[in-house]
């Protein structure tokens, strides 16, 4: 062994190279608080294993960054913590790289001879913030994708040659595969290149100059090893335990694939930026316009730290002391911020419920991703387009919405509401639906409440203008074909017969006839008592009902009951009551959605529009109706809240 | 436990005390306890072994993933796959030459790679042959050797690969040194609307890739 040391020593000089890096002395003693620097290395080779490992995974393109990503989170072997390794790590990196760069301010360790270290330091602290900035769009998911936008934008701010900044930065006009190359050999290439030659050049300069002493008389002279580098290791193991600890309980968040067609109101920054996207919303910030509040004040903070060594120079002990004071400050400044964003953030619906979308669609794309189909050629980002359960709350805001209501929301989980008065604060007032709540839409309840209920059923429809205006020209005595909940051929059925609905004897004939509309929806998946079902069918047909009932039957004005839809195709059919072939079923809602004024609907009663193809593509259209009617493969992803609770009756 | 001459302190004390804060012993160049220096070594080596063994073991999913999850997952067959992992050919038994002439064949399935999933894609390409009414035999066109392609040479009335020169007969058989062992046979069963009957004119082939290189077929 030892000579095998020699011959290697007589070659190379490793003893004379190991002794000058281990033998420094430490003048006053080893001690905790010259941790940081190591701490930060170490980090540093956390990064680039862990990044080494991602990168054998990793694809980066358009189609398959999220995907490579999610086949590293959820399908390899330590996946998911190697991952949160290297995204904890870096978040690490920052905070000990702030805890370092105060320290080195307080101690006055920037002061001559050591200025160029400081200013490695501060060359360094930038590559660390673009390994950051630019390691945070590579998973292509919704929340990377919409952040780095928002920098890029920035960039593009930047006076004269912001344009051609931004075009660089992104390989093109847009987002596209070529920004994610270009920023993966940044992250992985370049960065990491010259961070390596920056902290060589900051650790050979360091050394050169010797340990800014905090205390000479602090304890006995000691050496690097082992004193100190049993503190640094400790230091290190504990950061690499808490770092550890973070991504086996909190792994890494893997948002929905990014779709530039797809709002993502949640975006924000890596939380170590929220000061400055905080700093930006201010009012008076905002007056001042983007380049001024993202580019001219970072520049002049970092300007002022970088000419610290100089202030001091020139100043003296004041210099020192203005140093300090503006280090505190800004931190101050930066923790303030930061807090004060979070609050907001938490205290703001609107954000609140762009992150519950945010995590609806997140483990959307997940699940279907984990499905026996993986995912197709066109990517994740496909799999969502295609999927009823994520598209279907979002066409159903956009497009019915305004009247309907899906549970008492908008379909995505959000109260409609009216817009504040000019003046006025706090909660806006709930929007009143003025048509039917469709969240349980051609479910057995929603039969039953048709059968026995009809009045309150569609009692939303009267908060309707048109409702309103009709009945007042039914007042003054004139004609008006409208909907009436209260007064209709089917209302007066209901609350005429509502004690023989009610009676004992016909219980099982109501829930029987619940059963064969229910049946007819033809839910996928539905599970229905056959028996129930014949039975309700001959109810329907014949009215084989008990008491009073007896001989009432459905199909007398409903006479397409029964069959499937549509029973009659052409324009003029209809006799005035509409069709109740297939009723609540897919084939009977396309059609409804299309020619709600088809007199096989509701024909000049009708006040809903119908949408053509132009409005709601056929695509889309399949879509809504597939989500209404239950027809995609389930979800464990929660659905958002009921809020019926929360609508008001009445104005 | 070794204490430095220097060292004033008794036994493990000074040990404790300078673990536990920063009162470090007087010393220039004697060293501290043998423990002192092991432990520092101690921590800093596994500080920097955890994630390296966490990076290891993750390269090594590809080797761990085969024992942990062999067939796991995988979606339904493809509809022209039965549950043996026959394939049904786009080709019928009349469609094969009866003159003993070999054909071409391309295999289609379904293929899983990584977080994709191919439905029914080209997987690799058989050799068909058939001799008057007798069976039909089915080869697998990459070379035994090193995975070339195996051609048909007309004028030599043989199966040749090209890169190493291996050279087959019709029915599979090796025919010089070069390659390790005679072409891959795949199974093969005729059917009738899915159904075994070995008059049927739908050629089923159980389609599989060999390890390259060895004596024994040894499937992939």
């Amino acid at each position: 062994m030892n000579a095998l040391l020699n011959w290697l020593d007589d070659r190379t000089g490793v003893r004379k190279l190991l002794h000058e890096a281990l033998y420094e002395s430490v003048p006053g003693g080893a001690r905790w608080r010259y941790v940081w620097g190591s701490t930060l290395v170490f980090t540093f080779v956390v990064q680039v294993i862990t990044g080494f490992m991602l990168w054998s995974a990793y694809s980066p393109s358009t189609r398959t960054a999220w995907e490579s990503v999610f086949y590293i989170q959820y399908e390899m072997t330590l996946g998911s913590i190697i991952r949160g390794l290297h995204h904890y790590s870096a978040q690490a990196m920052v905070v000990l790289m702030a805890i370092h760069l105060m320290q080195v301010v307080i101690d006055g360790a920037y002061k001559a001879p050591r200025e160029i270290n400081f200013w490695l330091g501060m060359v360094l602290m930038m590559i660390v913030l673009g390994l950051s900035l630019t390691g945070y769009l590579l998973p292509w998911d919704q929340k990377g994708y919409y952040a780095t936008q928002v920098t890029t934008n920035i960039m593009s701010a930047t006076p004269v040659v912001g344009a051609e900044v931004q075009t660089l930065a992104q390989g093109g006009r847009d987002y596209g595969h070529l920004t994610l190359t270009r920023f993966f050999a940044m992250h992985a290439g370049i960065l990491p290149a010259l961070l390596v030659g920056f902290l060589a050049l900051h650790i050979y300069v360091f050394r050169r100059h010797g340990l800014t002493v905090h205390d000479p008389k602090h304890a006995a002279d000691a050496q690097f090893w082992p004193d100190q580098v049993l503190k640094d290791a400790v230091a290190c193991l504990a950061v690499l335990a808490v770092v550890l600890t973070l991504a086996i309980f909190r792994p890494a968040e893997l948002s929905a694939p990014a779709d530039p067609a797809v709002k993502f109101d949640a975006a924000r920054p890596e939380w170590y930026f929220l000061f400055l996207f905080r700093f930006l919303r201010f009012h008076a910030v905002e007056a001042l316009g983007l380049t001024f509040g993202a580019i001219i004040v970072p520049g002049i903070i970092m300007g002022i730290i970088a000419v610290m060594p100089l202030t001091e120079r020139i100043l003296g002990r004041a210099g020192h002391f203005l140093n300090r004071a503006f280090m505190w400050a800004l931190a101050a400044g930066v923790v303030v911020l930061t807090v004060l964003a979070f609050y907001e953030d938490a205290n703001d619906r609107g954000h609140q419920a762009a992150l519950a979308e945010a995590h609806r669609d997140a483990g959307r794309a997940i699940e279907l991703a984990k499905s026996p189909d993986r995912i197709p050629v066109d990517g994740a980002v496909a799999l969502l387009r295609r999927d009823p359960f994520t598209q279907g709350p979002r066409l159903f805001a956009q497009h019915c919405a305004s009247c309907h209501r899906w549970n008492g929301h908008d379909g995505r989980g959000t109260l409609v509401t009216d817009a504040l008065k000019p003046g006025e604060t706090g909660e806006p007032p709930v929007t009143l639906p003025t048509a039917a709540d469709l969240g349980n839409f051609a479910s057995r309840e929603w039969m039953k409440a048709i059968v026995v209920d009809y009045s309150n059923h569609f009692r939303w429809l009267k908060n309707a203008s048109w409702y309103t205006a009709a009945k007042e020209q039914e007042a003054k005595g004139e004609s008006v074909d409208f909907l009436n909940p209260d007064a209709s051929e089917m209302a007066d059925w209901t609350s005429g017969n509502a004690e023989a609905l009610k009676a004992p004897e016909n219980a099982e004939n109501v829930t029987a006839l619940v059963e064969f509309l229910f049946a007819e929806a033809a839910r996928p998946g539905a599970d229905v008592d056959e028996a129930l079902v014949a039975k309700g069918r001959s109810l329907a047909t014949e009215g084989s009902w008990a008491g009073a009932l007896n001989g009432t039957s459905c199909s007398s004005c409903h006479d397409t009951i029964g069959q499937p839809f549509p029973a009659q195709v052409d324009e003029s059919s209809g006799n005035g009551y509409p069709t109740m072939a297939g009723y609540g079923s897919a084939a009977w809602l396309r059609d409804f959605i299309r020619h709600p004024d088809a007199m096989r609907h509701y024909g000049s009663k009708n006040r809903m529009p119908a949408y053509s193809p132009e409005q709601l593509t056929d695509t889309d259209l399949e879509l809504l109706v597939r989500w209404m009617t239950g027809d995609y493969p389930g979800s464990a992803v929660a659905d958002y809240p009921s809020m019926l609770d929360r609508l008001p009756e009445k104005k | 436990m070794t204490v430095t001459d220097s060292n004033p302190a008794p036994g493990n004390s000074a040990d404790t005390t300078a673990a536990g804060c920063c009162h470090a012993a007087p010393s220039a160049t004697p060293r501290r306890s043998l423990l002192y220096q092991g432990l520092t070594a101690f921590i800093s080596t596994i500080i920097v072994a955890i994630p390296a063994s966490l990076g290891g073991l993750f390269f090594l999913d590809p080797i761990l993933r085969r024992q942990k999850s062999a067939g796991a997952g995988k979606a339904g067959p493809a509809a022209r796959k039965d549950e043996n992992g026959f394939i049904r050919l786009d080709v019928t038994r009349e469609a094969v030459p009866g003159d003993g002439t070999p054909v071409s064949v391309t295999v289609f399935d379904d293929i899983e790679d990584a977080w994709n999933r191919f439905p029914n894609v080209p997987v690799g390409s058989i050799w068909l042959r058939k001799v008057g009414d007798g069976p039909i035999l089915a080869f697998n066109s990459i070379c035994p050797h090193l995975g070339c392609s195996v051609n048909y040479r007309r004028a030599e009335n043989d199966f040749f690969c090209p890169c190493h020169t291996s050279a087959f007969a019709l029915d599979g058989k090796k025919s010089n040194e070069v390659p390790p062992r005679d072409m891959d046979a795949l199974e093969v069963a005729m059917r009738t609307a899915g159904k075994d009957d070995p008059a049927g004119s739908e050629i089923w082939v159980k389609f599989q890739n060999f390890r390259r290189a060895t004596p024994e077929r040894i499937p992939i």
